[in-house]
């Protein structure tokens, strides 16, 4: 699959790889310290709104605000951490 | 043997990102040798503790849990402020003690990447190394430590595990020549940053650590540029824009740079470090998230627990708050009976001793409120209430970590509005903050008890549903949607702004540590007793004094001695303002009275109303009593619905808790947001009530 969506998308189980963060620098900032950046694998745990995924070692519970939003790549990711 | 003659105590910061097992680090260092303030200007707790080894004494300072070294505000540039030497309530530290969780190294390890670019002896202390292999990941820790250059010592606090080698690691640590600061970031961002250093050097009169210099030039937030770092003038603000300019078309855009650095530094270092399982296994976290965070299960099992910690808190704290009542009106008869009527009589009986039990009479629920606090805070099943508050909080524009804070008020404001400290983002924890005094606490259950047993009809409305029950329902729903519409309307005036996306980390559950969680319920409680406790007992007294005073010889009865006191006169100065309330100037009076606490409000009625009417009826209730009052000069009874409804609605909404003005005061380190609180609250209740009588008196007439 080459198309890529919103993480809130995501179905549950789903897994995906973060193309980018869009919206405010300095919260994009914020996000990236948590480890949410992109490139990072993710896995979609409970979807709706917030939603809970699964970032590298540990469990996110994020959601996203009027003019932010996380764009992803779904499908196993292949980028080597 | 004692170590060489230059024993200095060691100044050692601690820091770590939340979730870390920090806390129980500092106290299994420390012991109960702790000791905690604030830093001036901030919300902050300064917390430090003390250790020795070998004979060196350490001065433990523990800093905020934080993931990121990059301060945006006040309260953020505390721990960058200590650890470069620059805040003066503490001493500057000859090392950092870096906690990190075993199990996440790769995002733990921006804030090490941070801290090493401050140039202090660093220690890591390596935790939760047990919960990493349960998931089955391995670290080489020699390849790490050659590659670090800083040293690595595995620790499990929670079991007071490898801390003697800490400590000796630390003292090795801070005798041996302080390390070279290594940075992430590429040649040309760290040639900007050490032009800017040069041009803050030539214009300020002390030179500017390099690692702040870095972080002006990386903070688009402009929180450090504007007031953060005070000397920054117009010339240092040019060179900052025109370095960002210079970065982002190298394609080296701030602060994107910063992360992307940092990554690839954690990335490199931990090649070939980390070795995971090749499929993931569910963990029992996972398994227990699974039921935990479900719309449906985990929704039930969240209201079924929150039952559960009210049922607790009546249970435990009920039967305490009894006793303590019990043993104040002990003490009153006891001094009564060996003190001659007067004026030291009075003060002790209903000022000291009023006082001391109207603060004693709260301490056992708060303290259970924050025993089960602590524990969900502990264990991890914190921040899943607040994800599955989230979709409610988000709809009045806060976030699900305000659930918890105003729900404990329901209990008492004053644990539910410290509690508020938890939710990171500052619009947020200040509306929560505003708020949550309108959540009817167990003070005002006295109040409602009281008048809804005098005056709603025990009647039922098609059979089922009890009027009394009813209206305490209602009263109940009044503070609710009071605090919903408030939370909005600031929202949309003074604290407007775009809600920022919400993040939040929910860490691996754990079996709570008991040291840890009653450490955090005295020293919260204790927190209470020392600053909202002192006000209360003042105010007290202070309320005695004008009921007391002036003296009126003619008395015949303490009521008519109230009448001609301070506190009476103001009563009936105030009556034509209580009047379209539906009250006379005895109500008027009580509810003056009740403004310091109005649990208050009980005993001042009583004094008023019982002794001024008829003296025959010696036994009757309060409530009886109330009843039979008249109107001066009339037999118009006083009391009927309406205003019954009035007076609940009034004690509802009013801000009559100086221990919760303390509380706000203390938490947004203003008397701003305290005087707003009164004012809103008061004027919010006096036309609620207003409302109520008008509308009310037109059925009842």
């Amino acid at each position: 699959m080459d198309e890529v969506l919103p993480l809130n998308l995501l179905s549950r189980g789903q897994a995906a790889q973060i193309e980018q963060l869009m919206g405010d620098a300095d919260q994009v900032h914020r996000l990236e310290e948590l480890g949410l950046r992109a490139g990072v694998a993710i896995e979609m745990l409970e979807p709706g709104t917030p939603c809970i995924i699964r970032v590298a070692d540990q469990k996110l519970c994020f959601r996203d605000a009027d003019l932010f939003n996380v764009i992803v790549r779904p499908g196993a990711a292949s980028c080597g951490e | 043997m004692p170590a060489d003659s230059s024993t200095q105590t060691l100044t050692v910061a601690l820091i770590g990102n939340p979730n870390t097992g920090k806390s129980t680090l500092f106290s299994a260092l420390c012991g109960v040798r702790q000791q905690t303030g604030n830093y001036p200007g901030v919300t902050v707790e300064k917390k430090l503790g003390r250790a020795e080894f070998h004979w060196q004494p350490f001065t433990l300072v523990d800093l905020p849990g934080s993931y990121s070294l990059a301060p945006r505000s006040p309260d953020e540039m505390v721990a960058v402020d200590v650890l470069l030497g620059r805040q003066k309530a503490v001493d500057e530290p000859d090392a950092v003690l870096c906690i990190v969780d075993a199990s996440n190294l790769e995002r733990n390890l921006y804030l090490v990447s941070q801290v090493l670019e401050l140039g202090k002896p660093t220690i890591i202390a390596l935790n939760m190394v047990d919960v990493a292999r349960d998931r089955g990941i391995t670290i080489d820790l020699d390849i790490l430590r050659k590659r670090l250059h800083v040293p690595i010592v595995e620790i499990q606090a929670n079991r007071k595990l490898g801390l003697k080698e800490l400590k000796q690691t630390l003292v090795d640590t801070i005798k041996a020549n302080p390390p070279v600061p290594d940075s992430p970031f590429p040649e040309a961002f760290q040639d900007e940053v050490k032009q800017l250093e040069s041009q803050c050097e030539d214009a300020f009169h002390t030179p500017l650590p390099r690692y702040l210099v870095e972080r002006l030039l990386l903070d688009t937030s402009s929180y450090l540029s504007h007031g953060g770092i005070r000397e920054i003038n117009d010339s240092i603000q040019s060179a900052i824009s025109a370095s960002r300019e210079r970065l982002a078309s190298a394609g080296m855009p701030v602060p994107a740079v910063e992360a992307m650095a940092r990554y690839q530094w954690i990335g490199k270092l931990l090649d070939g470090v980390v070795r995971r399982p090749d499929s993931s296994t569910k963990s029992r976290s996972d398994k227990l998230d699974h039921f935990l965070t479900h719309r449906i299960w985990g929704t039930a099992a969240f209201v079924l627990l929150m039952v559960f910690l009210f049922q607790a808190v009546f249970w435990i704290a009920g039967p305490a708050s009894d006793w303590i009542d019990w043993l104040k009106g002990y003490a009153s008869t006891f001094v009564s009976a060996q003190l001659a009527e007067g004026a030291l009589q009075s003060l002790i009986v209903n000022g000291v001793i009023e006082g001391v039990g109207g603060v004693l009479v709260f301490l056992p629920q708060i303290f259970v409120l924050f025993l089960f606090i602590a524990i969900l805070e502990d264990c991890g099943y914190m921040s899943r209430a607040a994800y599955l508050m989230d979709r409610l909080m988000s709809r009045i524009g806060l976030s699900g970590k305000s659930f918890i804070p105003l729900l404990s008020s329901f209990a008492c404001a004053v644990p539910g509005i410290m509690s508020a400290r938890v939710i990171e983002n500052p619009r947020d924890r200040l509306i929560t903050i505003l708020v949550a005094p309108l959540m009817s606490c167990s003070a005002r259950l006295p109040v409602y008890t009281l008048l809804i047993g005098a005056f709603i009809p025990n009647e039922r409305i098609a059979g089922l549903l009890g009027l009394q029950g009813l209206t305490m329902f209602v009263m109940y729903s009044i503070g609710i949607i009071a605090a919903v519409l408030v939370a909005l309307m600031l929202r949309q005036t003074i604290l407007k702004g775009a809600t920022p996306p919400f993040v939040m980390e929910l860490p691996s559950y754990k079996v709570p540590g008991l040291g840890i969680v009653l450490y955090r319920m005295l020293d919260r409680g204790w927190a209470f007793v020392r600053r909202a406790g002192t006000l209360i007992f003042a105010v007290t007294i202070l309320v005695w004094a004008a009921a007391y005073y002036p003296r009126y010889e003619a008395a015949a009865n303490p009521s008519e001695q109230l009448r001609h006191s301070f506190l009476g006169q103001a009563g009936q100065f105030v009556e034509p303002v209580v009047r379209p309330l539906g009250w006379d100037w005895k109500i008027g009076c009580a509810a003056i009275a009740s403004f310091p606490a109005r649990e208050v409000v009980i005993a001042t009625l009583g004094v008023i109303y019982n002794l001024g009417e008829d003296e025959a009826e010696d036994f009757e209730t309060l409530g009886e009593t109330l009843g039979s009052a008249t109107w001066e000069g009339t037999n118009r009874k006083v009391f009927n619905i309406p205003v019954a409804l009035s007076i609940m609605v009034f004690f509802a909404l009013c801000a009559q808790c100086s221990s919760t003005l303390a509380v706000i005061k203390r938490e947004t380190n203003s008397w701003r947001w305290p005087a707003f609180t009164f004012a809103y609250m008061t004027g919010l209740a006096y036309a609620a009530a207003f409302l109520t009588y008008q509308i009310g008196s037109l059925f009842v007439g």
